[in-house]
C-alpha cells in the first residue's frame, strides 16, 4: 500500500488527551472496583480515591470530543441516526432513534463513554455520601463497579482497536493496539491513584505497596504489549508500513519514544520498584513514579498516533 | 436493492482531457483551488474537498530510468460493496443507496473524520468550511432522475461507462481480451470481480498493468476485518490485568513488593 496517497484524519492533541484520559479513568475505576470486591475496608481509601479519579478524568471527554466536532449537537450524532440499519454498516443495531454499529469502535467508543460517565458518576457519588457520613449501599456499589469495569475496560481498549480499524500504514496490521492501550489505562489508573494516595497521606497498612504492585505488573503488560505491536509491525513486509516504523522509532518520534515511552515510563518506574526503593522511601518515591509512568503514559499514545497520522 | 449501478474506467481510451473533472466540478458546485505542482500534468495531488474526480498522469520507466509509457487514468470513489469509509461511520451519515452506491449525508456527518483515515484509496476529504466529510456520490442526483453521473456524460472517449454492474462487467472482460489480442499483455481489470478484494468496486478500471503504477494499493483491505482480531487480543489483555489485580490485592496484610 501506497502511504502517500492515504489520508489521515490529523486528529488534533486534544483526542490525545481525551485518549490518555479515558484510559486512566478506566483503569482507575477498575481498580477500585477489584479492591472493593476484595477487602472494601482494607483499601477503602484505594477505593475513595480510584472511583474519584475515574469520574474526574471522564468529565473532560466529552468535552474535548465536542471541542474537536465544533457543535455539541454533533456529539449525538454518534449516538442517534435516521436510517434503516441495512444501510449504514455491517451488523448495524437501530433501535428507535439510536444506532450502534459494533464494527465501528468509534460509535461503540461513543456509547461506553456514556455508559462509563454514568457508572463513574455513581460510583464517585456513593463514596462521596459515605464520605460525609451517610450509608454506602454494599450491593449496589459492587453491582455499580461491576458494570462500571467492564465500561471501563472497553472506554481503555476501544482507542487502540479505533486506530487499528483505519487504513493508516502504521496501524492497519497492528493488531495490539487495543491490547497496548488498555495496559496503558491500567498502570496510568493505578499511577494516578497512587500519586494522590501517597500526596495525601492516607495510605494505610500494605495498600499503596500493594497498588504499586500491580501497577508494576500493568507495566509488564504494556512493555510486552509494545514489544507486540513494533514486532507485528515490523514483520508485515510492505515498504510503506516499514517507513511509517522506522518514523516512530528513529524519525522525529524516535527520543520522545524511546527515552519518553519506554525509559520514563516502563524501564525506570519497573526498575526503582523491583530494586524495592519504592517501598523503602514510599511515599516521596512513589509519587515520582507515579509521575513518570502517567508522563510515559501519555507519550507512548502521542508518539504512536502522531507519527501514524503522519506516515 | 435496486440493481447495482457501476462505473466502469477504461484507461485504455484516456486522452487525459480531464472533460470528467471539470463536469464535475460544475455540476457539484465545487469551488475552485489554487493549482498545486505536482511535476506532472495532473493537478491536484490527490482528491480534496472540492475535487471528487481526479486524472492521474503516470511516467513508468524501465530499468534505465528512461520513460516506457505514459500513463492516464480517472480516478473517482470506488464505492466499494464492502467500504471502509461507511463501516467506519460512528453517525450512520454514510450509507449505502438503493443503487449500492456510497453517501455521505451532509446533514448527519458530524465531521469526526474517521473514514477520511479508514479509506483504502484515501478518497474521503474534509471539507473545513463545512465541518463534514465529502466525496464523489456518482452524481446522486442526477442517477435518481435518469441521468448518469456528469463525469461519464462528459467523457469524448467513452473512457468512463456508467450502467448497470452485471452488464458493464461483461463489457469490460470482452475489452480485456480484444486489448490482449493488440498486444497489451499486461491488460487486466481492477475491483470487477465481486468475489475479489472489498466484495468488488462498483467504480472498476482496466489497467494497462500493476496497480501500482497508478497508485492503487495491489491488494485493498478492509480495516474494520482488525476489529475482531483486535478486540481479542484487548480482552486477553483485560483478563491478564484484571487477574493481576485480583492477585496484588488478594490476602492478608504482609509486604506486597514484587
Amino acid at each position: 500500500m501506497e502511504p502517500g496517497l492515504l489520508k489521515s484524519a490529523d486528529w488534533p492533541a486534544l483526542i490525545d488527551v481525551y485518549f490518555f484520559l479515558g484510559g486512566m479513568a478506566g483503569g482507575a475505576f477498575v481498580i477500585a472496583t477489584v479492591a472493593n470486591l476484595l477487602d472494601r475496608e482494607r483499601y477503602r481509601d484505594i477505593v475513595r480515591i480510584g472511583y474519584y479519579v475515574a469520574f474526574l478524568a471522564v468529565i473532560p471527554g466529552p468535552v474535548l470530543l465536542t471541542v474537536d466536532l465544533g457543535l455539541p449537537t454533533r456529539f449525538l450524532h454518534m449516538l442517534m441516526v435516521a436510517k434503516p440499519s441495512d444501510a449504514i454498516g455491517m451488523d448495524a443495531i437501530t433501535i428507535g432513534p439510536f444506532h450502534l454499529k459494533p464494527f465501528s469502535p468509534m460509535n461503540a467508543g461513543a456509547w461506553a463513554l456514556l455508559g462509563f460517565s454514568l457508572f463513574a458518576f455513581l460510583a464517585a457519588l456513593d463514596v462521596f455520601l459515605e464520605g460525609r457520613g451517610g450509608r454506602s449501599m454494599r450491593t449496589l456499589r459492587v453491582v455499580v463497579g461491576v458494570i462500571g469495569g467492564f465500561f471501563g475496560f472497553f472506554l481503555a481498549a476501544y482507542p487502540g482497536v479505533l486506530l487499528g480499524a483505519t487504513a493508516r500504514p502504521l496501524f492497519i496490521g497492528a493488531h495490539w493496539l487495543g491490547a497496548l492501550f488498555l495496559a496503558i489505562g491500567a498502570s496510568t489508573g493505578g499511577a494516578a491513584i497512587a500519586f494522590v494516595l501517597s500526596l495525601s497521606g492516607g495510605q494505610r497498612g500494605d495498600a499503596l505497596s500493594r497498588l504499586m504492585r500491580f501497577t508494576a505488573f500493568a507495566l509488564i503488560v504494556q512493555l510486552a504489549a509494545l514489544a507486540l505491536f513494533m514486532l507485528t509491525v515490523s514483520t508485515s513486509g510492505s515498504a510503506g508500513i516499514a517507513r511509517s516504523l522506522s518514523h516512530l522509532v528513529a524519525g522525529p518520534y524516535g527520543v520522545p519514544f524511546w527515552l519518553g515511552a519506554v525509559v520514563i515510563g516502563i524501564v525506570v518506574p519497573l526498575a526503582l520498584q523491583f530494586a524495592g526503593v519504592i517501598r523503602k522511601t514510599a511515599p516521596a518515591m512513589t509519587a515520582l513514579v507515579s509521575v513518570l509512568i502517567l508522563v510515559g503514559g501519555f507519550v507512548v499514545k502521542y508518539v504512536i498516533i502522531a507519527a501514524g497520522q503522519a506516515t | 436493492m435496486a440493481r447495482t449501478l457501476a462505473m466502469f474506467t477504461d484507461v485504455s481510451l484516456c486522452i487525459g482531457c480531464r472533460a470528467c473533472q471539470v463536469a464535475c466540478k460544475q455540476w457539484n458546485q465545487l469551488a475552485p483551488e489554487e493549482p498545486e505542482w505536482t511535476g506532472t500534468y495532473q493537478n491536484h495531488h490527490h482528491f480534496t474537498d472540492k475535487s471528487y474526480r481526479l486524472v492521474r498522469f503516470f511516467e513508468e520507466t524501465d530499468d534505465k530510468g528512461q520513460i516506457k509509457q505514459w500513463h492516464m487514468m480517472s480516478d473517482v470513489c470506488k464505492h466499494c460493496a464492502q467500504a471502509g469509509c461507511l463501516e467506519a461511520c460512528p453517525t450512520g451519515a454514510i450509507y449505502r443507496t438503493e443503487y449500492g452506491t456510497v453517501n455521505i449525508n451532509q446533514d448527519i456527518c458530524n465531521g469526526c473524520r474517521y473514514c477520511v483515515s479508514a479509506c483504502p484509496f484515501g478518497v474521503v476529504a474534509f471539507n473545513h468550511d463545512t465541518g463534514t466529510a465529502t466525496k464523489c456520490t456518482f452524481c446522486n442526483d442526477r442517477i435518481h432522475n435518469g441521468l448518469g453521473p456528469a463525469c461519464a456524460k462528459a467523457c469524448p472517449t467513452q473512457s468512463i461507462k456508467f450502467g448497470f454492474r452485471d452488464e458493464l462487467a461483461v463489457v469490460a472482460r470482452k475489452r480485456v481480451d480484444e486489448l490482449k489480442t493488440l498486444g497489451y499483455k499486461d491488460a487486466r481489470l481492477y475491483g470487477e470481480d465481486t468475489a475479489g478484494d472489498l466484495g468488488g468496486l462498483n467504480a472498476f478500471f482496466l489497467l494497462l498493468g500493476k496497480p501500482s503504477i497508478y497508485g492503487l494499493p495491489e491488494k485493498p483491505k478492509l480495516p474494520q476485518k482488525n476489529v475482531v482480531v483486535d478486540s481479542l487480543l484487548s480482552i486477553g489483555s483485560a483478563l491478564i490485568v484484571g487477574l493481576g489485580a485480583l492477585v496484588a490485592f488478594r490476602g492478608r496484610g504482609g509486604q506486597g513488593d514484587a
